[in-house]
């Protein structure tokens, strides 16, 4: 199994998803396409590319030689991304942004203990201020109204 | 022990700092800052009279006032997260007509409705203009009679752009050509700026717009106006006729109006109404209105709902004349 | 002529007025600290500074955001270069070979080449609208949904020679891009399209979160822990300029980047980011050594940023001369200039001449401004790269959740910048490029709405594709292409035959 063959495996299984829930939308004809027949046929192509990548004899490393040495950190940077999506406009921009950088700076990185809070009251709180206040740029308060 | 207490003393103050602001030690309102989202992007016309509205009130209720765009889906997300928000009073709405528009178009698609027309309580209509049917200078037809005659010689031949389905300049036509007994083929574009566009393109034959986006071609002779769809004439184009001198039952008009969410408290809405009707009668209101060269039809509540609840009639009859296109 | 010099000279006049030239610079700085930030971009920060023009005069006004706007087109080179974090949507070629050269510890001269030549295109597209404005808008005009669908058509297929890899992968990652592009709302039936009932997706999920988040937040996921970091090499004062050698390498792809930005920027609904794509991939197929692309290229940087300056000025042309909007931020414009009763149209440039002449002298005077401004400010922002990246990713990552929120006051393009940086990290790791994904999300409603328009105005009738004579010029050359680009095979599958034969009678001997 190389990284190609699994690309043009996912690249199938996508294809055939999009073409599966393209089924509720009228297709049209060829005079006049509806808003099912561009997505349905780009779908069509993805899935012959994805046959190619996996047919095709171009060298490919294995699947085994996909080093993640930065995995877990990507893997926290993404949660704290996720959590702050679904959280900044309910706990509100600064609450929000004072747990993800301190939870980046003093859990992920472990910096010291002051450098970590300073950074993340100096940031969080700075950054509300150039932007909520001095550009208008309305950042969400929450619930709390913080 | 003493170093535990003071820190957990620093910590109880730093605390009620923090959350302050948030208890209600004022009773009156507003004592906070005010929201007024516009569901459109910045430059539109919901957007360009909620911004002279937003900074009369300001002056009028003593705290900021600010407009917040929420761009999307044709105004549906921010009518959307209007109707959801917080009913203090603290979150207003600036929409057009197209409110009345999109719940009825989720339900002729049978989705389930974005937000429902009593999800709102009105404040005040500010503004109600109408449409303008315009073509280009070259083209052949010199009134809507012009208009039908060949329509109905070459059934959908004849092409009008539009804002987007279902919008607000869709709308007008398909409500003319049914009373003119015509059809003819509609071009949509994705918005009022690239409809005007293809109209001045020559890729299309004529267009219903808001009569602001078009003045200046109309004004160097680019265009020509055939028709308004308002009940009297407008004052910037007294020689256009309105679709009804010309015997054709159309009335239509693009308004925007000022709206809160239905929970929101009494008082909290009477204090507003008051303000609105305040700053309607300012000068500065009333000049930033002319410069938009955008008539100012104001309506307190109660005219608002009665004059919402009939054109929203008008517009679901005919959205349901329309269908679904495909 | 004359009357151009005069007009000029008013225009300058207005523009060295002490209040309309500290508006000018206002605008410029605005728009560069808009452009450095990730994700905001110039119609964020016209719209936030909308409400401030109420007050001033109107030529005051124009001024002011005009320089946000091409201001924004400078500072999105920055972030992109030193961090791989587009500035703002349209710089996100600069992102490839300009970081390929930070890495190489040739940031400096990446950052002034970028500041160059986005003055030499700022300067001469001001020519080209001062003299051109009214012909070339009517021009554009004739551009309807045949043409665009035309020549977006040539456009992807030029594209495909735009990064190095394989072919399927490419065009595998522009089909995604444009299947991303087409959630949401049909805007031909009014259906909405893979939304699954949230309302917000209703719109599409726009080029900004997904650009920061392909190239933002994919190479915060790729680098941050990373224990091989590469070393940023300590620049010194001459390592800051442009070798002589870079500079002649820099010229004709401003040149084309110029034209080529300048002219896409006209077309009515044309975004500036296609200028880019075009003019990097123009530049790789005309290179003597296209395997440099992606690697450092100088040419690289040099032609998008040109192309993207170019562009945005262009953009300004149908709105002065006609009064139409080309896009988002025309329309803003446009819409300050009605707030003070000015409503432009084929008649403003007679009717206000003050106001035309006085912005174009002031662009002039921006671009200027900002040349001088952006040359120093690159030993400020290579500092930048000093700071320990431990410190510097939870940075990135706050400004580009501000960003691009601010852009939408929507959480949910925040949610779409994470799923794309997810997305982009295993991209990478799987050896796929992303740069084709962000182009398919911002061609895909364009081309669509085009064939379908077209096909509308035409009752079903593909011929219109060539009856348009330019549609049909965009066509051949799109034919001309492909078959330019089997060649090459067609070349290798007789070389096979000749050599058979020879062998063949070889063997017979």
């Amino acid at each position: 199994m190389t990284i190609d063959r699994l690309s043009g495996t996912v690249l199938l299984v996508l294809a055939g998803f999009i073409a599966f829930e393209t089924r509720v939308l009228p297709l049209g004809t060829h005079k006049v396409p509806g808003p099912a027949y561009l997505p349905l046929l780009l779908a069509s192509i993805l899935g012959v590319l994805g046959i190619l990548l996996i047919f095709v004899k171009a060298k490919s490393p294995p699947l085994r030689s996909l080093k993640w040495p930065e995995g877990l950190h990507a893997a926290a940077i993404v949660a704290c991304c996720f959590f702050a999506t679904f959280f900044i406009e309910v706990l509100g921009y600064r609450v929000t942004m004072l747990i993800v950088l301190g939870f980046l700076f003093g859990v992920v990185e472990r910096m010291k203990i002051w450098w970590a809070l300073g950074l993340t009251f100096a940031l969080t709180f700075g950054s509300f201020w150039i932007f909520n206040n001095m550009l208008k740029v309305i950042l969400p308060q929450g619930g709390l109204g913080i | 022990m003493k170093k535990r207490f003071s820190m957990m003393a620093l910590a109880g103050m730093l605390a009620i700092g923090l959350f302050c602001p948030a208890l209600p030690f004022a009773d009156t309102y507003p004592s906070r800052p005010i929201q007024i989202i516009v569901p459109f992007p910045p430059g539109g016309v919901a957007d360009l009279v909620a911004r002279p509205v937003a900074a009369g009130l300001e002056k009028q209720l003593k705290q900021p006032v600010a407009v917040v765009n929420k761009p999307g889906a044709a105004g549906a997300v921010g009518m959307q997260s209007a109707a959801v928000s917080k009913p203090d009073g603290y979150t207003l709405l600036s929409a057009l007509v197209s409110i009345s528009v999109i719940p009825e178009v989720d339900e002729l698609f049978g989705r389930p409705k974005t937000y429902k027309r009593e999800d709102f309580a009105p404040i005040a209509l500010l503004s109600a203009d109408p449409m303008i049917v315009v073509v280009k200078k070259e083209s052949p037809f010199k009134s809507m009679a012009d208009i039908a005659a060949e329509a109905k010689r070459r059934p959908g031949e004849i092409m009008y752009s539009s804002s987007g389905i279902y919008g607000a300049t869709h709308v007008p036509t398909e409500m003319w050509a049914h009373a003119a007994g015509v059809k003819m083929r509609h071009i949509p574009t994705p918005g009022g700026g690239p409809a005007l566009t293809a109209l001045l393109g020559g890729h299309v034959d004529i267009l219903f717009s808001v009569p602001i986006i078009a003045y200046g071609q109309i004004k160097s002779g680019d265009l020509r106006p055939l028709a308004v769809t308002s009940d009297k004439r407008l004052a910037a184009f007294p020689d256009v006729p309105t679709l009804k001198e010309l015997g054709y039952d159309v009335e239509y008009y693009i308004w925007c109006g000022l709206f809160a969410p239905q929970a929101t408290p009494k008082e909290a809405l009477k204090v507003l109404r008051e303000a609105v009707r305040q700053v309607v009668g300012t000068s500065e209101f009333k000049n930033a209105m002319e410069k938009m060269k955008t008539p100012i039809d104001y309506r307190d509540a109660d005219d608002f709902q009665k004059f919402w609840d009939a054109d929203a009639e008008r517009l679901i009859k005919v959205i349901r004349v329309i269908g679904k296109v495909q | 002529m004359a009357e151009t010099i005069q007009n000029l000279m008013l225009g300058f006049s207005t523009a060295f007025s002490p209040g309309n030239f500290f508006y000018a610079i206002m605008g410029c700085l605005i728009g560069t600290m808009v452009g450095v930030l990730p994700g905001v971009g110039p119609l964020a920060g016209i719209s936030l500074l909308l409400p401030s023009t109420f007050g001033l005069n109107p030529t005051a006004g124009l001024i002011l955001l005009a320089g946000v706007f091409y201001g924004a087109m400078y500072g999105g080179s920055t972030t992109s270069i030193l961090m791989r974090i587009p500035g703002e949507a349209a710089s996100v070629m600069t992102c490839i070979d300009g970081y390929a050269m930070a890495q190489k510890g040739r940031a400096g001269p990446a950052l002034a080449i970028a500041a160059i030549g986005s003055y030499i295109a700022g300067t001469a597209s001001v020519i080209g609208l001062m003299f051109l404005a009214p012909p070339l808008a009517r021009f554009a005009l004739g551009f309807g949904p045949p043409e665009y669908f035309a020549l977006l058509a040539l456009g992807l297929l030029v594209l495909g020679y735009m990064t190095g890899g394989s072919m399927i992968k490419n065009l595998a990652m522009i089909i995604l891009g444009l299947l991303f592009g087409m959630i949401g709302i049909d805007h031909m039936s009014g259906y909405f399209r893979f939304s699954y009932g949230i309302v917000a997706l209703g719109d599409g999920i726009g080029v900004v979160p997904v650009a920061v988040g392909l190239f933002g937040i994919a190479e915060i996921l790729a680098t941050a822990g990373n224990p091989f970091r590469p070393d940023i090499l300590k620049p010194k004062l001459k390592d800051l300029l442009p070798s002589r050698q870079e500079f002649r390498d820099s010229m004709f792809p401003i040149g084309r980047g110029t034209i080529l930005g300048f002219l896409i920027g006209i077309i009515p609904g044309s975004a500036h980011i296609i200028s880019t794509f075009m003019s990097y991939a123009v530049e790789r197929r005309l290179s003597k050594h296209p395997e440099k692309f992606g690697k450092g290229a100088i040419e690289g940087v040099a032609g998008p940023e040109s192309a993207n300056n170019a562009a945005s000025c262009g953009a300004l042309v149908p709105m002065l001369a006609l009064g139409v909007p080309t896009g988002p931020v025309p329309a803003v414009l446009l819409a300050a200039l009605m707030i003070h009763g000015i409503n432009p149209g084929p008649l403003f440039i007679k009717e206000q001449p003050t106001i035309f002449w006085g912005l174009i002298a002031s662009m002039y005077l921006g671009n200027f401004v900002l040349l001088l401004l952006n040359l120093p400010l690159v030993g400020i922002f290579i500092n930048f790269l000093r700071i320990p990246y431990r410190v510097l990713y939870p940075m990135i990552l706050m400004f580009c959740v501000i960003g691009v929120y601010a852009v939408n006051t929507s959480f949910v393009d925040v949610g779409i910048m994470s799923f794309m940086g997810l997305l982009g990290y295993i991209l990478r790791k799987f050896n796929f490029e992303t740069a084709p994904v962000v182009l398919g999300v911002v061609l895909a409603p364009i081309i669509e709405m085009s064939l379908r328009q077209a096909l509308a105005m035409s009752n079903g009738s593909y011929a219109i594709f060539y009856q348009r004579p330019v549609s049909a010029i965009f066509l051949v050359g799109a034919l001309l292409m492909i078959l330019l680009a089997l060649k090459p095979l067609i070349r290798k599958g007789m070389d096979w035959k000749w050599r058979e034969q020879l062998s063949k009678a070889d063997e017979n001997e």
